[in-house]
């Protein structure tokens, strides 16, 4: 008779259960994923011969042992996985995988969103994508130069006014994107208020809410393959791919437009990055003109938002209301 | 009529199975999603079923998605109905209407 197969269902605070997964996935040459939540194993003969991971909505970490595979168990596994999401009121789901296992997934109802690099891959059960592009083509403006800047504003500073003011003199039109993931200090709905009321002033700009498709959990995590220094490239490349081919073209983009990068060396490197990718000729649609504007400075220190958090901590107001503008300061100011 | 007061699904996606997800909609209407692994010759014969089964329990608004992995008819009815009892909560089917 063939041995019983057992799967079970966890959550993050079991850490005994959690360090055998994290051995597991360290025998198939994977890394645990720190942001994830719940958590499926299969067990044969007491031996875990499966696991898969839920963080948010997306699935990641799904591995079998070598030699389970080949037989569709991997089908077993996706079908507790679901049912985990499932349960959870989580339906609009992504995965997170490698691209050799992209049939697999499409056998589970995921469709390619993009990959890269053949190491990482990026799948969606839902049709989402294609809304959301939809959704952008009719906020298409035409104009020879179409700009863009993605922004996280964590808070709205004058360095981010700055940087929209010169951006949308260059251009015909400029489409600014809102990081929506709330993984900030301040919460989607502020952050996208204070730069609505920090730039009123500029006609020429479409303010978005960002989507599952720019800098989100799904696009930009903080895992998978073993050498570290591949990691935040990887994810990088992934959220340029997705936004050059996807969405840029919905809206006819022809630059992008960021602030230089004094002082944090992942967002520099993204910045290479970002040239590297937007710009590269051999890409399957048209470049993107990246365009870097050098960060406005008071007081011969770059303006940041990290500074602004620091002096908010410190309670420095009046050093406060010279870097942000005063739509902030007084939302900063009002909240204390 | 029977109301969804909540998502549900029922099945799993191993061959001759089918994954079954049910979510209530606003609108007066029957959504069907449906992939199958033999899409293109029982597509149709599916989406049929799948609607039909709906109607017979009396329920009018509903988003259905079907993993189908070339599951026989009843097995297709079967977790249909499961999910869509699921869904709205009830403990017993009126069995005459199934």
């Amino acid at each position: 008779m063939k041995p019983a197969i057992s799967f079970s269902q966890f959550d993050n605070t079991n850490t005994r259960r959690v360090k055998k997964v994290e051995h597991f996935l360290d025998s198939v040459d994977l890394e645990l994923s720190p942001d994830i939540e719940v958590y499926v194993s299969a067990r044969e003969d007491n031996k875990m011969i499966a696991c898969g991971g839920l963080s948010g909505n997306v699935l990641k970490c799904i591995a079998i042992s070598p030699e389970k595979r080949g037989e569709g168990f991997v089908l077993s596994v996706m079908t507790q996985l679901l049912n985990a999401a499932n349960d959870r009121g989580r339906k609009e789901l992504f995965i997170f995988s490698t691209p050799k296992n992209r049939t697999f997934f499409e056998e589970c109802g995921f469709r390619l969103i993009e990959e890269c690099d053949e190491k990482i891959m990026l799948m969606e059960n839902t049709q989402n994508l294609e809304k959301y592009k939809n959704s952008l083509s009719e906020l298409k403006k035409d104009g020879e130069v179409i700009g863009s800047i993605v922004m996280n504003a964590n808070p709205f500073t004058l360095g981010h006014r700055y940087l929209v003011e010169s951006a949308a003199s260059q251009s015909d039109h400029l489409h600014i994107f809102v990081v929506r993931e709330d993984a900030s200090e301040f919460k989607f709905e502020d952050r996208i208020a204070l730069i609505k009321n920090g730039l009123s002033h500029i006609e020429n700009i479409t303010i978005h809410e960002g989507s599952d498709y720019i800098i989100s959990k799904a696009t930009f995590p903080t895992y998978f393959i073993k050498d570290k220094g591949d990691v935040n490239e990887l994810h990088a490349k992934l959220d340029l791919n997705i936004y050059r081919n996807h969405l840029a073209p919905k809206l006819g983009i022809t630059h992008r437009f960021v602030g230089t990068e004094p002082y944090c060396t992942v967002t520099n490197n993204y910045n290479k990055n970002m040239k590297n990718i937007l710009e590269d000729k051999n890409g399957s649609s048209n470049i993107i003109k990246v365009i870097e504007i050098q960060r406005v400075e008071y007081d011969h220190k770059a303006i940041s938002a990290s500074r602004v958090r620091a002096l908010l901590k410190d309670k420095n107001y009046e050093e406060l209301s010279n870097i942000v503008p005063d739509t902030t300061f007084e939302f900063l100011t009002k909240t204390k | 009529m029977s109301v969804l007061k909540k998502s549900a699904y029922a099945g799993t996606l191993e061959s001759s199975d089918a994954y079954i997800q049910v979510s209530p909609i606003e609108e007066d209407d029957i959504k069907i999603i449906l992939e199958s692994s033999v899409k293109e010759i029982y597509g149709d014969a599916i989406e049929e079923l799948v609607r039909k089964t709906i109607q017979d329990m009396n329920v009018n608004n509903v988003l259905v998605n079907v993993q189908d992995k070339g599951a026989l008819d009843f097995v297709i009815k079967a977790r249909l109905q499961a999910a869509i009892l699921r869904a709205c909560e009830m403990e017993q089917p009126e069995w005459e209407v199934l």
